[in-house]
């Protein structure tokens, strides 16, 4: 069997480049999925703690994690690869340098956000999955969301994430070949979208920090936000 | 040729003897600098003076002087090819500045295109990615009839945007990480565009690339500063279309 086809996937530029555009697209779904899962918090804790059981007891979950995993790390080393030979490679020693146009907020940081997000997920993976679930789960992330610190650095977490995916959605179908005058705006707009869709975990945070849900049941209301 | 409207600039520039040599940057002051020259004809004038004092002229390539050969190109305060939005270096001319003014003037800094001399860089790298796919091969002969390959109007146009990059370097120049992939997009698409590039394209894909990586360029991280300076206007499309040509050719060819 010749595997030349996946050699070239590792051992060329563009080879490298589709491995993380394909890896963070399916990670930008995720987190997506993961927006909604959040939003549950919102029906209450029944709802929310009965969702989550589901999840875990299902005995694919524990595959699909090894996936998630594997889309993590295939996301990493293929942007550490690609950014140590840009390092290596880059224009260097202009006295004045100016940018024309090109660069963008979120194409300029690319690098930085991504070890935001990395440290984030650490912080994220030993205060939520690898923590004893005894005092049920809607109890153990309503509580994180009313710590400040907690909330702090969530924030900082998820507009590292929007700031990311300004640049990385748009930027993912480019690598791929996807460039055409039809529906590249279309794109950009919906890789802006779905940066900007992730302040809603931020938000999310925000709402128990600030009580929200507290004070309406204190005044006798049932804040259903999805039905 | 004196006139009232001329004026005097200091020109700051790269000064480095020879490719292992160490460089550094040296102020020239140049009179008597008309606003209708061009700016290669200012350098000009600042390699007469040199030359008269028996000072080494400041080495810098330039052919056409119209635009169109990709031979000159140089980093003018901190802009690739100067000020003007989508031009040569040789397109510039000396009315953009005033009296007094201090130009910067570098050349590329690429590591691909190491410094030979001055303002002179070797871009012989661009050069060997061409061998290595960017053409078509035919049989000697007469030459065949010109219309019996019919092409439709929209994809003529598309493959002359495409090839309308005149190799200077700039894309790279200007890119943060070094990439030379608007080059190598634009030479793969032209060809990828037309019937007469068609039986080679999965080769030619995987071939250039190949020869592409092999030259010490960066990756393409998407930032479009190339297409932001390119004096011709080049789309990133075309690095689009290499990459689809090389991710299909490695799918789907028995390459």
């Amino acid at each position: 069997m010749d595997i030349i086809f996946i050699k070239r996937l590792i051992t060329t530029s563009i080879g490298r480049k589709a491995v993380m555009a394909v890896s963070g697209l399916l990670l930008g779904g995720f987190m997506l999925v993961h927006l909604a899962e959040n939003l549950l918090l919102f029906k209450g804790e029944p709802a929310y703690n009965t969702w989550v059981d589901l999840l875990i007891s299902n005995p694919v979950t524990p595959f699909m994690e090894a996936g998630l995993l594997a889309l993590f790390i295939g996301h990493i080393i293929t942007g550490v690869w690609v950014r140590i030979e840009d390092f290596l490679n880059a224009p260097r020693g202009y006295e004045a340098r100016r940018w024309q146009g090109g660069r963008t907020a979120g194409s300029a940081t690319m690098l930085y956000t991504a070890a935001a997000i990395l440290a984030y997920l650490a912080y994220h993976l030993l205060t939520f999955r690898f923590v004893d679930h005894s005092m049920g789960f809607y109890q153990m992330v309503t509580a994180a969301f009313r710590s400040p610190v907690f909330v702090a650095v969530y924030i900082s977490g998820s507009l590292a994430l929007a700031l990311h995916l300004s640049h990385g959605m748009q930027s993912a179908f480019q690598t791929l070949g996807v460039n055409h005058p039809k529906y590249t705006p279309l794109i950009k707009a919906g890789g802006l979208a779905v940066a900007v869709t992730m302040t809603g975990f931020a938000l999310i945070s925000l709402y128990y920090l600030a009580g929200i849900d507290l004070k309406a049941a204190e005044a006798g209301y049932q804040v259903v936000v999805i039905k | 040729m004196n006139s009232s409207n001329n004026f005097s600039v200091t020109v700051r520039v790269w000064r480095q003897a020879g490719p292992a040599e160490p460089g550094k940057m040296v102020s020239y002051k140049v009179r008597d600098v008309s606003p209708d020259m061009s700016f290669l004809e200012m350098l000009d004038i600042l390699n007469d003076g040199l030359i008269k004092n028996n000072d080494a002229p400041v080495a810098f390539e330039s052919d056409c002087r119209e635009g169109i050969c990709g031979s000159c190109g140089l980093v003018v305060n901190g802009d690739v090819h100067g000020p003007d939005e989508h031009s040569t270096v040789c397109q510039l001319h000396m009315r953009r500045f005033k009296d007094g003014d201090v130009i910067t003037v570098e050349p590329w800094r690429v590591k691909a295109f190491p410094v030979l001399k001055d303002l002179v860089v070797d871009r012989s790298a661009l050069d060997r990615i061409i061998a290595a796919g960017g053409f078509i091969s035919v049989n000697t002969g007469a030459a065949p009839e010109a219309n019996s390959i019919p092409i439709e109007k929209d994809k003529a146009e598309e493959a002359m945007d495409a090839a309308a990059c005149i190799g200077c370097g700039a894309c790279v120049a200007a890119c943060p990480n070094g990439a030379g992939m608007l080059f190598t997009g634009a030479k793969i698409s032209q060809l990828a565009l037309l019937p007469q590039g068609r039986p080679e394209r999965a080769a030619r894909a995987l071939n250039m690339v190949a020869a592409m990586d092999k030259q010490g360029f960066g990756n393409c991280t998407n930032e479009y500063e190339c297409e932001a300076v390119c004096p011709k206007q080049v789309k990133v499309a075309n690095i689009a279309r290499m990459n689809r040509e090389f991710l299909l050719a490695n799918l789907f060819s028995k390459k």
